[in-house]
């Protein structure tokens, strides 16, 4: 019946002597003793009240009691909240653990300190009824939500509806901020060990690093700003990016935003690093891919992401003011993009911006070597772009002429399967018999790959650094050469499947082609005699 | 038998109210009853089983909960007194077990609006506990007032006599009094009158409110001199332009002397409308009708008075448009054991009383930046400034005050800042004198811890309040009290003075305000309508209004000749420790547990009420003018100088 049950009555009589309480005075007085408690706690309300607190503390039980005339409960004064703990087994028995504390550690324990002596400061919560922005007041939206429920309720009723924005509260565990550390640390000081690999793998695949995002992301936002000429750690910090990237687990969007600016950065900052041999041009390539694939993750979600990154590329590449170096990135950032992006933004620029270039590129009027080497590397890029635009458009005719092709491979089939070159089926059907003996013949059909774009970029690129201008363009060529000759593989098979195809698809084949024959003469006529070797083949394929 | 008598009451009570068809339709239906005499004595074995009680709430519950919307509310409002009447007649008859069970079934229905009265009678286990506890036996012994409209009250008549529930019937006969009106249902917004269900019969309460109360403002007034000044500089223009250099870095709108000054420029707006202010603000002074003091006032010393005055001068005016600059004194490192605080008139003394009975006053002027309080009050206090710091002076900033025998409940200053008087919980009051810094007198009367102590306007008189339900007014000399006010079903928690000294409200824990005259000792008001205790009390300085805040941080504005509530005004989510209205009566401010400090409109309120009496009351509220938030700090005390500067205090309280 009442909330204290007879058995408690029974204990505390046994406790203080009365051996044989009988049930029937034990069932008297539990509720008695209820009551009691209750009238208690009523007093040690008020108390608390008048001491202008909300919560209820030891000391105003014992006021409570005093106020009764009762001996307050010595022992439990403390100015902690006390712990209780949930005893096992029992849902809702809760006791107070308390330590056995040896004396000899006390003894022995230093004095603790004296608590602080209290004190009035002053500030103005308020000047003519506006609040000044000072440490002594409450940020205006970070407003403590008051703990009662009771909020809502007069939330309504107030008619004024007040829009408060609680504060996020950010825990942290203890282990996930070591890691922070440790990661921090072996990105800026040792991003070439092995450690470093390590720590990107577990950066790229492990489920509970979600609350560090925002931290990584300040890092690195904060890292890229500081340290544009430390080149190492630029790289170190975009593999960063590229494991948060990749880390299924972690929902990146909402920093996203916090991000691009660093990559961006890494793509057309006018100087990277600070010696003339530091390598920028491989991270500009790889924060470029990094920015590419980003857009093509988060293209849907926010549909200005990809305007806006290529507004300030074009805007780069346009500028004539800007270094060789800010337009190789954004040559390369636009590149990385997709075949369509060049096709629209680049190639119509191309051929006033090769006005620009050429005289940069000729020894005869640049004599600045250093200048000279980033303008053929700009050649290279845009050269590289144009030619998988290209590529692309040849791409796509194929596709028309699918169902002839087909017929025409089921034919050969066989000899197909039996090809030696265990290539994926990416490599698109078109590539097959005629261009894989062309290229095979020429002995560079394991370079090939299939057709991973920036792997092919990649090569190009990479043979640039080569001081030589005479290593260029044979390097160059050769990374070229193999799209190229792709694409006349293409078109070589096209024109064997001419035959069968119907004749509006030819139609329209022929016009797509016209298109992409128009394309290349002019960029045959752009590149000059430089690519001249080997667009040949191409056109001659074309012509055949 | 007992039913017999049952049913002369309810034709007596029916003949009473003049319900001849209804006591004509209850023949009809007892004769058809008698006639099988089964069911009745069906009916009367029923009557000495625990479970009717349950069974005919449940079944009333439900029929009042099914009826019409329209009278809907104000059917409800009958359940929760017959619910509480139920469960302790199920206790006086012994049944325990039942009455728990009873008590916890239906408990969610009343839990929003009676929430405390449940968990005190939550206690009540057996029926002597019905006689200890105050609270039920005053539920007992009074009959509570319920307002209905004939329609309603015929439905329920109609409702219980088809049923046959006497028990309910029973109850409802011996615990309400129907107050019957003819015409529409009240609107459900009027439940505010019906909440507080207090153990007093609301018909002595009424009775109370009849009297008469004078709440002008004091004849000779400070303010009103200064007025007779104005009017004679306005006479004596040409003088007076020299009146105030040093005020002219101040806004023009600051000082009522000042805007006369500038008045006399007459060049742009800014200066007309604050000439405008002045004239409706002294006109508002004027309108409020003066009164007698009806205690001997102290004579104050010319030096005082020029301060008022020049205080009075500098008052910068306040209303929503322009909102008060707020200072908030922060007490630091008290360990939670700050209980309360006061601030001097002017800033510049500020003292708090600790849970380890000890009193500290710090002050203002010499700790922090010294300059901060003078510059801006530039009040007489200023010679301290003067010598700086010594390392001994630095080791404790405050000036400790130890005397008392247990925690400091409440302290307040003088209103010269001379005085200092704290309130324990030893149940003696101290007087000290921050001059001397040396206690004076040890006041002892209460017999049980004094919750609240505070200073009359006119210094001189105090009066206390304490948990032995009484509240006393003292003077300085004397070290018995002067009237002992009692009268309050419980703690008296808080306690204000009016503004002319002849009426002090208390605020209690059995959820009422009272008024009392100090002269005669008498209760003068009941204000009825608060759900918890209530916490602080604030007087405006016309006399007319007051405002008291509760423990559920609902603050309501009463008008004290009429005893009715203004306006009720939710905001704030935590116990409302402090009240306080600007000079001229245009703002309050409130501060809470919440750690904000808001600013509500009071004119604002106070208009619509005026202009269409009738809809009045609860539907209009205080417009909420501004929450100003601290940085976890609890704002325990707040107060206006005389230049309508709001001062704020609080501890600074660890977050868990």
């Amino acid at each position: 019946m009442s909330i204290v049950p007879k058995e408690t009555i029974e204990v505390i009589a046994q406790s203080i002597g009365i051996a044989n309480l009988s049930t029937d005075v034990a069932l008297a007085l539990a509720p008695d003793v209820e009551y009691r408690l209750r009238e208690i706690m009523q007093e040690a309300i008020k108390c608390m009240r008048h001491s202008k607190r909300t919560v209820l503390t030891a000391d105003d039980v014992d006021s409570a009691l005093s106020l009764r005339n009762v001996e307050p409960l010595y022992g439990f004064a403390s100015g902690d909240p006390l712990r209780f703990k949930r005893a096992v087994g029992h849902k809702d028995l809760f006791y107070i653990d308390d330590k056995d504390v040896d004396l000899k550690d006390v003894i022995n324990a230093p004095l603790p300190k004296a608590p602080l002596d209290s004190g009035v400061v002053a500030h103005w919560l308020a000047i003519e009824g506006v609040q000044p922005a000072i440490p002594e007041n409450a940020p205006v939206e970070a407003i403590v939500a008051p703990s009662e429920n009771k909020r809502s309720e007069h939330g309504k009723e107030d008619g004024l509806p007040v829009d408060i924005k609680l504060p996020v509260k950010h825990v942290l565990s203890r282990e996930l901020q070591l890691y922070f550390d440790k990661i921090t640390e072996l990105i800026v000081s040792r991003s070439d060990s092995i450690l470093f690999k390590e720590a990107l793998e577990s950066l790229a695949t492990d489920s509970g690093l979600h609350p560090l995002v925002p931290y990584f992301s300040y890092f690195i936002a904060d890292e890229v700003t500081r340290s544009l000429n430390d080149l190492p750690l630029l790289f170190a910090l975009m593999r960063v990016v590229r494991s948060l990237l990749r880390n299924p687990h972690i929902h990146i969007e909402p920093y996203l935003h916090q991000l691009m600016p660093s990559m961006i950065t890494c793509i057309v900052a006018k100087r990277l690093g600070h010696r003339i041999a530091d390598n920028h041009w491989e991270l500009r390539d790889f924060a470029a891919n990094l920015v590419a694939s980003v857009c093509r993750r988060f293209g849907h979600v926010y549909h200005n992401l990809q305007y806006r990154l290529t507004r300030t590329l074009l805007n780069a590449f346009l500028d004539p003011s800007k270094a060789m170096t800010q337009h190789y990135g954004a040559i390369q950032g636009l590149a990385a993009l997709g075949p369509s992006v060049v096709r629209v933004l680049i190639l119509p620029q191309l051929e006033t911006y090769m006005q620009l270039l050429e005289p940069e590129m000729q020894l005869e009027k640049q004599k600045n070597e250093m200048k000279r080497k980033e303008a053929w590397h700009v050649y290279g890029a845009l050269l590289c772009a144009a030619g998988k635009c290209l590529y692309e458009r040849v791409k796509l005719f194929p596709s028309l002429l699918h169902p002839p092709t087909r017929q025409f491979w089921r034919s050969n089939g066989r000899v197909a399967t039996k090809m030696p070159n265990k290539r994926k089926a990416s490599s698109s059907h078109l590539l097959q018999q005629p261009a894989l003996k062309k290229l095979a013949s020429d002995g560079t059909a394991g370079s090939i790959p299939p057709i991973s774009m920036t792997t092919s970029m990649q090569a190009a690129a990479d043979g640039f650094p080569t001081p030589s201008e005479s290593g260029i363009r044979p390097s160059s060529s050769t990374g070229q050469l193999s799209n190229e000759s792709i694409s006349g593989g293409s078109r070589k098979e096209k024109s064997g499947g001419k035959a069968p195809t119907p004749s509006t698809v030819l139609a329209q084949a022929w016009k797509e082609d016209l298109d992409a024959g128009h394309l290349m003469a002019s960029l045959f006529e752009l590149f000059g005699e430089g690519i001249f070797s080997f667009i040949q083949p191409v056109e001659m394929s074309f012509f055949l | 038998m007992e039913e017999e008598e049952l049913q002369k009451a309810v034709y007596a009570y029916l003949r009473k109210k003049g319900f001849r068809q209804t006591e004509l339709a209850l023949q009809e239906e007892q004769n058809r009853l008698s006639s099988s005499a089964q069911s009745d004595l069906a009916v009367s074995r029923l009557d000495n089983d625990p479970a009717r009680y349950h069974d005919a709430y449940s079944k009333l519950r439900s029929w009042a909960y099914s009826s019409l919307d329209l009278y809907k509310h104000e059917l409800l409002r009958v359940l929760y007194p017959v619910y509480i009447h139920c469960f302790m007649d199920l206790v006086a008859e012994g049944h325990m077990q039942e009455a728990r069970t009873f008590f916890h079934t239906f408990r969610e229905d009343h839990e929003l609006t009676h929430l405390r009265d449940l968990q005190k009678l939550e206690g009540i286990l057996s029926p002597s506990h019905l006689e200890e506890m105050e609270l039920a036996r005053s539920l007992r012994q009074n009959k509570v007032k319920i307002k209905l409209c004939e329609y309603s009250y015929d439905l329920l008549l109609q409702y219980l006599q088809k049923t046959q529930s006497f028990t309910m019937l029973g109850i409802i006969n011996e615990h309400i009094n129907f107050e019957v009106s003819a015409g529409q249902p009240s609107s459900i917004s009027d439940d505010a009158d019906v909440v507080a269900l207090v153990g007093s019969s609301q018909d002595i309460a009424k009775h109370i409110n009849q009297k008469e109360v004078r709440w002008g403002l004091l004849e000779d007034s400070v303010e009103e001199r200064l007025e007779r000044a104005l009017s004679d500089s306005e006479k004596a223009e040409g003088e007076n332009k020299e009146v105030d250099p040093e005020d002219s870095k101040k806004r023009s709108v600051e000082g009522a002397k000042q805007g006369v000054s500038v008045k006399k420029l007459k060049k742009d707006k800014l200066v007309g409308a604050t000439g405008k202010n002045i004239r409706s603000e002294t006109s508002t002074v004027s309108m409020a009708p003066r009164v007698k003091p009806e205690l001997t006032l102290p004579v104050m010393t010319t030096e005082v008075e020029q301060s008022i005055l020049e205080d009075l001068r500098n008052r910068v005016q306040l209303s929503s448009l322009a909102l008060p600059s707020i200072s908030f004194y922060t007490f630091i490192n008290t360990h939670n054991s700050l209980n309360c605080s006061s601030i001097s008139h002017d800033g510049s003394l500020v003292a708090g009383g600790f849970s380890d009975s000890s009193l500290k006053v710090w002050d203002m002027a010499k700790i922090g930046r010294p300059t901060k309080t003078s510059n801006l009050q530039g009040e007489s206090e200023s010679v301290q400034n003067e010598h700086l710091l010594g390392p001994e002076e630095r080791k404790r900033s405050y000036t400790l005050f130890q005397g008392h025998a247990g925690p400091v409940y409440s302290a307040t200053f003088s209103p010269f800042g001379d005085f200092l008087l704290s309130s324990s919980s030893d149940s003696t009051i101290r007087l000290w004198s921050t001059k001397l810094n040396s206690n004076l007198v040890c006041y002892k009367g209460h017999n049980y811890p004094v919750w609240d102590v505070q200073f009359s306007p006119v210094g001189h008189y105090f009066a206390s309040c304490s948990h032995d339900r009484t509240a006393r007014i003292w003077s300085m000399d004397r070290i018995q009290p002067l009237r002992i006010m009692a009268g309050h079903l419980s703690d008296v928690d808080c306690v204000q003075w009016h503004a002319n000294c002849n009426y002090i409200a208390t605020g209690s824990s059995d959820k009422t305000v009272r008024l009392w005259d100090v002269q005669s000792g008498e209760c003068v008001r009941v204000f009825i309508g608060h759900r918890s205790m209530v916490l602080s009390l604030a007087m405006s300085l016309d006399g007319r209004y007051m405002a008291s805040g509760d423990e559920d941080g609902t603050i309501m504005m009463w008008d004290l000749s009429s005893g009715r509530c203004v306006s009720p005004l939710m905001g704030h989510s935590s116990c409302i420790w402090t009240l306080a209205f600007s000079c001229e009566g245009t703002l309050l401010a409130s501060g809470s547990a919440d750690c904000t400090v808001k600013l509500w409109d009071v004119t604002a309120s106070m208009k619509v009420p005026r202009m269409e009496e009738n809809k009045a009351s609860s539907t209009n509220r205080l417009r909420l003018l501004k929450a100003l938030p601290t940085k976890s700090t609890p704002v325990y005390t707040l107060r206006f100088s005389r230049r309508n500067l709001l001062f704020a205090a609080g501890a600074l309280s660890k977050q868990v």
